[in-house]
């Protein structure tokens, strides 16, 4: 700051003292010191104001450029955002901020600034006075040429002013210190600002040229400055060449493709793109999604987002020393890379495919299964496949126990193999049931896992089909062996074994009336049904045992066709069951044969009644009939399925429970009901009964009497002792009207006083 | 105009236990028939989980105690019937989180359908009918102890389009509603109502 040119001299503290001067010459000089004080601190205000406008200009420039370089590198194609645009707007912008800003520099007066120095040093407003009554033009004020007061009272405002503040050296040191934090505080905030946005206007205009040493590069290799594309100075794009890296653990080779236009890569290959010249820009687009993204002239990266693992497509253009360079990683998407230059376009279209998971399939065992006993082993195997090659496989197994409510689950693995990038094996594992201590109701639920190589955190396992093995509990042993199956075809031809006996046993009964010839044909005709009957029965007991559909057919001896079952002079028999009566023994109770040996006994007994019947003799044939029947009825009840309990079926009553039912709110027509006698009325019927009883038959007529008594103890005494007189008169032979009217007044409830009528008193 | 009746439908799947809770379809007909006017069959159905058949069913219904692992067709039957607009619902019997069912069938329905996320208890199915401020009722079951000894503070859900595709239960409610309705009468309060919410929302959204 520009010292003022006067005060006194300085004190030890810095401090000008108060001034030393004779009554004129302080008069005098002190209206100078006081103008000129004020003068000077208004053009140093000023100062400020032109100052904090020229900041807030410069920073809302930057801050606008730097918004319009994001927008254009948003869209790089938009005429509204070229390069005049964001270099002029922001100028014109900031000197228009700058010039409002200034403008504020016009209501730093005279009378402000003394105000303003008044609050600084408080002089009872005689400076302000000093400066209101001056004369009003601002260079006039300046120079303190125009006066409107009276010198003599210009002077001794002035005076007052620099008495008060204790001289004109101290009023200036302190103006001078305020001052300062003015200028701090106003341009503080602005230039902070300015500052910012300053910043992120070089950033921007920088970083584009900083990465992988792009500068160094491009000096070394004569690159254009132009890194824009757009020149016409630049050669369009070109060939390139592509080579495809596949990620490393697929173990996949690296691919030079040339000049190619398409790739076939799997996800998470790195497809670089390597070109001559100038660098390129582009883009990066997912066909059939809207994602996509621009790779900024000569430089930047662009990322497209699939939410998908592995990884997004992403693609990097840089500068290297001979030309260009641009890896893309591959999506498991079709994904387009845009790369323009010099005005032309080429397109890359990249055709990403997915690793697969593995496919397992579980080859043993075959089929679910109900093991009797968890007891011995069993083979496991599974053939896996993979696209790119497997890590490992295993098999895994739950085994769930328990019933009701309570079940408990645990998980093993075993014959867990490692591979190092087979594609095609075979799983082989060995399940030691014993091991597995299984007890009955237990479920063994196994699959086969296996694992590829893939490294993601997230990779799904490749999974067979599941099979279950059920250990079965002791009460359902007797279904343990039946598969459920639909019922075989029935032939309609044939005669059921009871319609054979019936048709036997008349032909019995017409034999003696009938020709030699006549029996003979009918009885072979008898013997064939019970031939196809016999074959039929034959059939089912070789599908159940064997699988096959025919109980005659020609085999040899240790030909290795063994179905269980012999046949023995034309009968069926297994071995070591049959009894020397050639019937099969019971007590074998396995279900195997607790099934069939009903249908082997049946087939046996037809074999018998044909023969016989093929010999006319039907006397003979029907005993054998009778025993394939009964033997047929065991075998039905056998084959009948006790599986787990159905669940109840309930079928609910909806209008019940909505109570809507068919009740229509009308009741039937209701009858009166016969009134019950009176018990008084009662007792008088047989009070009167007895007394008509008493002249024919005077005993009955006294029983009456005294049952009557004792039933009307309880509820009618006086009855009860009117009657025993009646009793009296009856046991004694005489005549009892009269006790008898007396008692039925007193039931009647009529009381007579003596000497006085018979009156009703009411009921007894 | 007549309208076909809702039939309940329980999933019949090739592994486990599918029909650990044959009564749990009449109790719910029973709710449905006593707070509502839905059409309703008074019987329920079974429908193999494999078949097309499924289509013609809104809801359905799966529960057990064993581990799960649907078929091939199954997983295919399934996606289809979930991505046409059906709703599953699926109630673990073992009311256990670390119990084979509900660890395999989770495995199961993210293969379908994606993974399972919490339902939010502020979420409209706790306001289709009845209102269960506290989302959805607990059960005796849980309250007892049973299983893992957890209440289960909400249920989960696979979401398609903001619409449940398929609602996951912890809480047991093949135990709680699985028993005959007539014994419903001794009840306080009838613990089948938030069944209604659930076929309610299967059938309007």
């Amino acid at each position: 700051m520009t010292r003022l040119p006067l005060g006194g001299a300085p004190g030890a503290d810095g401090v000008p003292n108060a001034p030393v001067h004779t009554r004129d010459a302080s008069v005098r000089g002190a209206d100078s010191a006081a103008v000129a004080l004020v003068a000077q601190l208004r053009q140093r205000l000023r100062r400020v104001v032109y100052v904090r406008a020229a900041i807030i200009g410069v920073a809302t420039a930057c801050a606008l450029a730097v918004v319009l370089l994001l927008a254009a590198r948003q869209w790089p194609g938009s005429s509204a955002l070229s390069r005049p645009v964001v270099l002029l707007i922001p100028i014109a912008a900031g000197i228009a901020l700058a010039l409002v800003q200034s403008r504020r520099a016009g209501l730093v007066t005279p009378l402000r600034t003394a105000l303003w120095i008044e609050e600084q040093t408080p002089a009872g407003f005689s400076l302000v006075t000093l400066v209101e009554n001056t004369e009003s033009a601002e260079h006039d004020f300046a120079t303190g040429d125009a006066r409107r007061l009276d010198p003599r009272a210009r002077e001794r405002l002035a005076v007052a002013f620099l008495d008060a503040v204790g001289g004109s050296a101290r009023v200036e040191a302190q103006v001078d210190v305020a001052a300062r934090a003015l200028s701090r505080d106003r341009l503080r905030d602005p230039a902070a600002f300015g500052a910012i946005a300053m910043a992120l206007l070089t950033w921007l205009i920088l970083v584009p040229l900083t990465p992988a040493g792009i500068a160094g590069d491009s000096t070394r290799s004569g690159m254009p400055p132009d890194h824009t594309g757009t020149s016409a100075a630049v050669a369009p794009i070109g060939a390139w060449t592509v080579r495809v890296e596949p990620p490393a653990y697929s173990r996949l080779p690296m691919q030079q493709l040339g000049n190619a236009d398409e790739v076939h890569a799997l996800a998470g290959s790195r497809v670089i793109v390597l070109g001559a010249g100038a660098p390129v820009a582009g883009s990066v687009r997912v066909l059939g999604d809207a994602s996509s993204a621009v790779l900024s002239a000569g430089g930047g990266a662009a990322a497209v987002d699939l939410g998908l693992s592995p990884p997004t497509s992403r693609a990097v253009v840089s500068v290297t020393a001979d030309g260009w360079r641009a890896p893309l990683t591959v999506a498991p998407l079709p994904t387009e890379l845009r790369l323009s230059r010099g005005g032309a376009t080429r397109l890359l279209l990249v055709d990403g495919y997915r690793d697969s998971i593995p496919r397992v399939a579980l080859r043993l065992p075959e089929r679910d299964s109900v093991l009797r006993s968890a007891t011995g082993r069993l083979a496991l195997q599974a053939t896996i496949h993979d696209d790119l090659g497997l890590a490992s496989g295993s098999f895994e197994l739950i085994v769930s126990s328990g019933e009701g409510e309570r079940f408990t689950a645990r998980t093993v693995r075993i014959a867990t193999t490692r591979y190092t990038g087979a594609r095609d094996v075979m799983l082989r594992g060995v399940l030691d049931l014993d091991s597995m201590q299984l007890g009955p109701g237990d479920i063994v639920h196994l699959r086969a896992v296996a694992r590829d190589a893939n490294p993601a955190r997230d990779r799904e396992s490749g999974v067979s089909e599941t099979r279950s093995l059920r250990v079965a509990r002791p009460a359902e042993y007797d279904s343990v062996a039946v598969e459920p199956a639909p019922p075989p075809e029935v032939d309609k031809s044939l005669l059921s074994q009871r319609m054979l006996l019936m048709l036997t046993e008349k032909l019995e009964q017409r034999r003696p009336r009938l020709a030699r010839d006549v029996l003979q044909s009918e009885s072979r005709n008898l013997a064939r049904d019970q031939a196809r009957l016999r074959l039929a029965v034959g059939d089912a007991v070789f599908q159940r045992l064997s699988g096959e559909s025919s109980a005659e057919h020609a085999h040899t001896v240790g030909d290795g066709h063994d179905h269980g079952v012999e046949s023995v002079g034309g009968k069926l028999a297994m071995p070591g069951g049959v009894s020397a009566t050639g019937m099969l023994e019971e007590g074998d109770d396995s279900p195997v044969i607790g099934i069939n040996t009903p249908l082997l006994e049946a087939y046996n007994a037809m074999w018998d009644a044909g023969r016989a019947l093929e010999l006319s003799d039907t006397k003979g044939a029907i005993p054998h009939m009778r025993v394939a029947l009964a033997a047929i009825e065991r075998a039905r009840a056998a084959s009948r399925l006790y599986l787990r309990g159905m669940p109840p079926v309930v079928i609910l009553d909806l209008d019940k429970i909505r109570l809507a039912g068919k009740d229509t709110g009308a009741t039937n027509v209701r009858s009166m009901r016969a009134a019950v006698l009176p018990r008084s009325k009662v007792r008088e019927a047989r009070l009167l009964a007895a007394a008509s009883m008493a002249r024919t038959d005077a005993p009955a007529a006294r029983d009456s009497v005294a049952v009557l008594r004792v039933e009307s103890l309880g509820d009618a005494p006086g009855f009860a002792s009117a009657l025993v007189e009646v009793i009296e008169r009856l046991r004694a032979g005489g005549d009892a009207t009269e006790a008898f009217v007396r008692a039925r007044r007193v039931l009647g409830g009529m009381s007579r006083a003596n000497d006085a009528a018979w009156s009703r008193v009411g009921p007894p | 105009m007549s309208r076909e009746p809702f039939v309940f439908a329980t999933a019949q799947y090739d592994s486990g236990d599918w029909d650990s809770a044959p009564m749990v379809p009449a109790n719910v007909i029973d709710a449905i028939a006593r707070y509502t006017s839905i059409p309703v069959r008074p019987q329920g159905v079974t429908v193999p989980l494999a078949s097309e058949v499924i289509f013609g069913y809104p809801l359905l219904f799966l529960t057990g105690h064993l581990p799960v692992r649907f078929t091939d067709k199954e997983a295919e039957v399934l996606r289809e019937y979930l991505r046409r607009g059906g709703m599953l619902f699926v109630d673990d019997h073992n009311h256990d989180v670390d119990g084979a069912f509900n660890k395999t069938v989770r495995e199961e329905i993210r293969r379908v359908a994606g993974a399972l996320a919490p339902l939010p208890n502020s979420h409209e199915l706790y306001r289709a009918y009845f209102v269960f401020e506290n989302g959805p009722p607990t059960t005796s079951h849980e309250m007892n102890g049973w299983g893992d000894n957890l209440v289960h503070e909400q249920l989960d859900a696979v979401l398609f389009e903001s619409r449940i595709a398929v609602l996951f239960s912890t809480k047991d409610y093949s135990s709680e509603w699985s028993y005959h309705p007539d014994n419903k009468r001794f009840l306080s309060v009838d613990n089948t109502k938030f069944a209604v919410n659930i076929v309610v929302y299967a059938l309007t959204r």
